[in-house]
């Protein structure tokens, strides 16, 4: 063998003991570069939200250093860092999630007056350890051609005999469900709600597979007649200009139902400071932006979210569902309840 | 086994060998002790409720999946390797494609051809008014069985084109048939091989996520996730991952008893092989055809044709970036889990002691646990090592985190053909090393390891292809503003955008198509050597 080969061979245990310590150098360290910058941690894929960074850094002169990742694990990584974390700033899309990481200990409290006037209390957390950035409604799309609106008041109505074999939804896995779920056990107790779980699934077409946007392109198939889905995915859909969706397009409509006596079952995208920030008052900074107006038609334009800034227009093809009025339920009972909605879903049957 | 325990060496240097590669034992053991160190409040909800229905689910999907594979993976290797027919020279290396598939993609792909809306069965219900529909647990065996076989194939067709020949042409002397030599001698003496690749296909199986999610199969995997993110229970979630790691350690063991009656490689010269005219050869053609077709052309000009239609909002320079990074971390991962194996193959050689065989095999147990439990596991050690060190920044989200993540959890990539390497090398030779005086790590610096270098090579090229492929573990450890082509899929199909994921999934396959074709070069080399 020859020398070089055998020197590499017999010195690579300490190289690779060395390994750990090599650090990526794109940001995300210990915070006392000469430029500003905010390190995030974000559960929102969306090109809207990249868009917006940019446009921030391009506004302040603040870099901004993202993760994307699932809730739990960006929870998970936020945990196991500790007070070494570089995480300036927490994006989820689930309010549950939020109540979650404040619950943990995760989340600093921001006082903040312009965030306050901004962001409707319900909407945020009463101590300011998150702000809610943009809110979506979990409502149901029908076959135009088969269903009529009235028929679709309450999500209660989905039990009904006549929705026998008719209805979709994707599995009780998704966060969506769960926290529709959660909120019907805040409002009417565990066993109330797991008689409607049982009810609903009685009544699917197919077992849950795919995610929304497969319901969506099912109901447009005939395989069901109402799916239930998230406001924003609807639509995308219905913006859209894929041909092969076309007919989808012209099939579906959408019913915003209630919760009985309250409102629309809602949940909000939003963020908050991390608890070991080291740059607290660019996190501010950032959070502030994204519920500027600018920010927030962006949000309910690119992503056909409803935007949480009052006085900041609904996008018109969701103005077209209906007027949402959003449930007035604490949004911190969706993560309070969450893990009893899954028992519920479960036992229920709700694949 | 007997003779290499007799060649225990005296020095310190195999217990310093474990020792070094001990770090990889730790994200394991952090899954392993759960039960004593996590609360799981859920945990009789997740025993009752959860546990028994993804657990049957899970067995019926490793079933139909492995069975399948093996099936499709022992058939072509006997066909390419026993017989000549039209096409068998380009079906030879081809049938290896799908390796550079990644499950996930593979399964989306499907469900938007062959799914409820899929694009194949809306045309198929117009003609016919039957909708064909995969997405369901037979139909994710088909697909995973379809991206999977060739890691029973690429064994099987090894053994089945060298070392066989002396055994065949006596089985033909006797007067066998071709089914009857094939099922009466070939079947049995490629057992090991297939049952190796068959274990590899298992595992793959086990830790999916994505395909499983999507096709609505409950799965201990899935069960992980919803005692994690839904019942907000890690400790639970832990655990389920012991259960699976208990799982594969019993599939280990079944697979070890394979082994057994392990026939020693021979030095036999290459199989010759039988032509196939006529309908017989188009017959032949036509099954590896669909396997290809199925397994690889399919879903791969699916990609194509997304991307095409995405082609004018692709945006290249992130994916090219991506794709840099994919092919730096994979190079960088691979050169690390091979030296880690070298390292454990040296103890496992060298080394005295039952508990060092122990630790060697238990530290390939990663490759079955998923990688976002892993990453847990990765997390807490690195967090600890924080604490300790007392540094002023966490090492969690540094590459080097990210690299030795994908050394814990592709272990046993690098490891078992390195092992088996070893194993054919004589024992006498290191003997004969050692009684010229040399030193046990001399002995494997000059003597052992200038001879695996082909297979050193294949270890350090499966293993880039899987951390081309893996997406969890990259998810949660990389560092900020990190793309890699696997993450930049998965933030496209995460917002049920899957025409935009195309153009990224399609370079994950064009990159492993390289280190693929170096892999069937490897194995081809070594059935004729």
């Amino acid at each position: 063998m020859p020398k070089h080969m055998s020197v590499l061979l017999n010195s690579w245990p300490i190289l690779l003991l060395l390994l750990p310590l090599v650090r990526c150098s794109d940001g995300g360290s210990t915070g006392n570069e000469a430029s500003r910058q905010v390190n995030v941690y974000s559960h929102r894929h969306y090109d809207t939200d990249k868009a917006l960074f940019d446009a921030f850094t391009r506004a302040t002169g603040i870099e901004v250093n993202l993760v994307l990742a699932d809730d739990n694990e960006v929870l998970a990584r936020l945990e196991r860092e500790g007070e070494r974390s570089p995480c300036d700033l927490l994006i989820t899309s689930d309010a549950g999630r939020l109540g979650q990481a404040r619950m943990r200990g995760l989340l600093r409290p921001v006082r903040s007056a312009l965030l306050d006037s901004v962001v409707p209390a319900a909407l945020r957390d009463p101590e300011g350890h998150w702000y809610g950035l943009t809110m979506r409604a979990r409502v149901l799309a029908y076959n135009r051609n088969k269903v009529r609106a009235e028929e679709l008041p309450t999500y209660q109505a989905l039990t009904a005999p006549q929705w026998k074999g008719r209805l979709l939804a994707r599995s009780s896995e998704n966060l969506y469900n769960q926290s529709l779920m959660a909120a019907f056990v805040a409002h009417y107790g565990p066993d109330s709600a797991q008689a409607w779980a049982r009810g609903v699934a009685a009544n699917f077409a197919r077992d849950p597979k795919g995610g929304d946007t497969d319901q969506l392109l099912a109901l447009a198939e005939g395989i069901g007649d109402v799916a239930l889905a998230n406001s924003y995915y609807i639509g995308k859909l219905m913006s859209g200009d894929e041909p092969e969706r076309a007919r989808a397009r012209e099939v579906i409509a959408v019913a915003l139902p209630t919760m009985g006596g309250s409102g629309t079952h809602v949940n909000v995208s939003g963020a908050g400071v991390a608890r070991h920030a080291r740059h607290e008052a660019e996190a501010i900074a950032l959070l502030e932006f994204l519920l500027g107006a600018e920010a927030q038609r962006a949000f309910a334009e690119g992503n056909k979210e409803y935007p949480v800034r009052r006085g900041v227009a609904v996008d018109p093809v969701l103005e077209s569902f209906g007027t949402l009025t959003p449930d007035t339920l604490d949004l911190a009972q969706l993560g309070l309840n969450n893990a009893t909605a899954v028992k519920l879903l479960q036992a229920a049957g709700w694949r | 086994m007997a003779t290499r325990r007799s060649l225990g060496a005296r020095g310190i240097a195999p217990g310093a060998a474990v020792l070094l590669a001990l770090p990889v034992l730790a994200p394991l053991l952090v899954v392993l002790t759960a039960p004593w160190h996590a609360r799981a409040v859920e945990w009789p909800h997740v025993w009752r409720t959860i546990i028994p229905a993804h657990t049957s689910e899970t067995l019926l999907l490793l079933g139909g999946t492995v069975f399948l594979a093996t099936a499709l993976g022992t058939g072509c290797a006997w066909l390419v390797a026993a017989f000549d027919f039209p096409g068998r020279r380009i079906f030879r290396w081809a049938l290896v494609l799908p390796l550079t598939v990644p499950t996930y993609i593979g399964a989306i792909t499907y469900a938007a051809l062959l799914g409820p809306t899929g694009s194949i069965s809306l045309q198929v219900h117009a003609a016919t008014g039957w909708r064909p529909d995969i997405v369901d647990l037979p139909g994710l065996c088909v697909v995973l069985g379809l991206v999977l076989y060739p890691y029973v194939y690429l064994p099987a067709r090894a053994v089945f084109s060298g070392g066989l020949r002396d055994a065949l042409d006596a089985a033909r002397l006797l007067g066998a048939r071709g089914v009857r030599r094939f099922r009466a001698v070939a079947l049995p003496l490629a057992r090991p091989a297939i049952a190796g690749g068959a274990l590899l296909v298992a595992m793959e199986t086990l830790n999916d996520y994505g395909a499983v999610k999507f096709y609505g199969i409950r799965t201990l995997t899935t069960a992980i996730f919803q005692s994690w993110g839904g019942l907000y229970d890690l400790g639970s979630a832990l655990r389920i991952g012991g259960l699976l790691l208990g799982l594969v350690a019993l599939l280990l063991l079944l697979e070890r008893r394979s082994r057994r009656h392990r026939r020693q490689a021979t030095e036999d010269p290459a199989l010759q092989r039988t032509p196939l005219r006529g309908a017989r050869g188009s017959a032949a053609a036509t099954a590896c055809g669909l396997v290809l077709g199925l397994g690889f052309v399919l879903p791969a000009v699916k990609l194509l044709g997304d991307a095409w239609s995405v082609l004018p909002r692709w945006e290249a320079a992130t994916d090219l970036l991506a794709l840099g990074r994919t092919v730096g971390v994979a190079g960088a991962a691979a050169a690390a889990t091979l030296l880690l194996a070298l390292l454990l193959s040296f103890a496992w050689r060298h080394g005295r002691g039952p508990w060092v065989q122990a630790l060697v095999q238990a530290s390939g147990l990663g490759y079955a646990i998923p990688g976002a439990v892993i990453a847990v596991g990765v997390m807490t050690a690195a967090g600890g090592l924080d604490r300790a060190l007392g540094l002023p920044f966490t090492l969690i989200g540094s590459i080097g985190v990210l690299v030795y993540a994908f050394a814990v959890r592709f272990l046993a990539v690098a490891l078992h053909p390195v092992q088996g390497g070893l194993a054919r090398q004589s024992i006498a030779q290191d003997e004969a090393a050692r009684m010229l005086g040399a030193s046990p790590v001399r002995t494997y610096l000059r003597i052992n390891l200038p001879a695996l270098r082909p297979v050193m090579l294949a270890a350090l090229v499966l293993v880039a292809i899987d951390v081309i492929k893996e997406l969890p573990l990259t998810l949660i450890l990389r560092p900020f503003d990190f793309d890699t082509l696997s993450t930049r899929v998965f933030e496209q199909a995460r917002i049920e955008a899957m025409e935009a994921a195309a153009p990224p999934a399609l370079l994950i396959v064009l990159c492993g198509l390289v280190p693929v074709l170096v892999l069937d070069r490897l194995a081809e080399r070594r059935a004729q050597a």
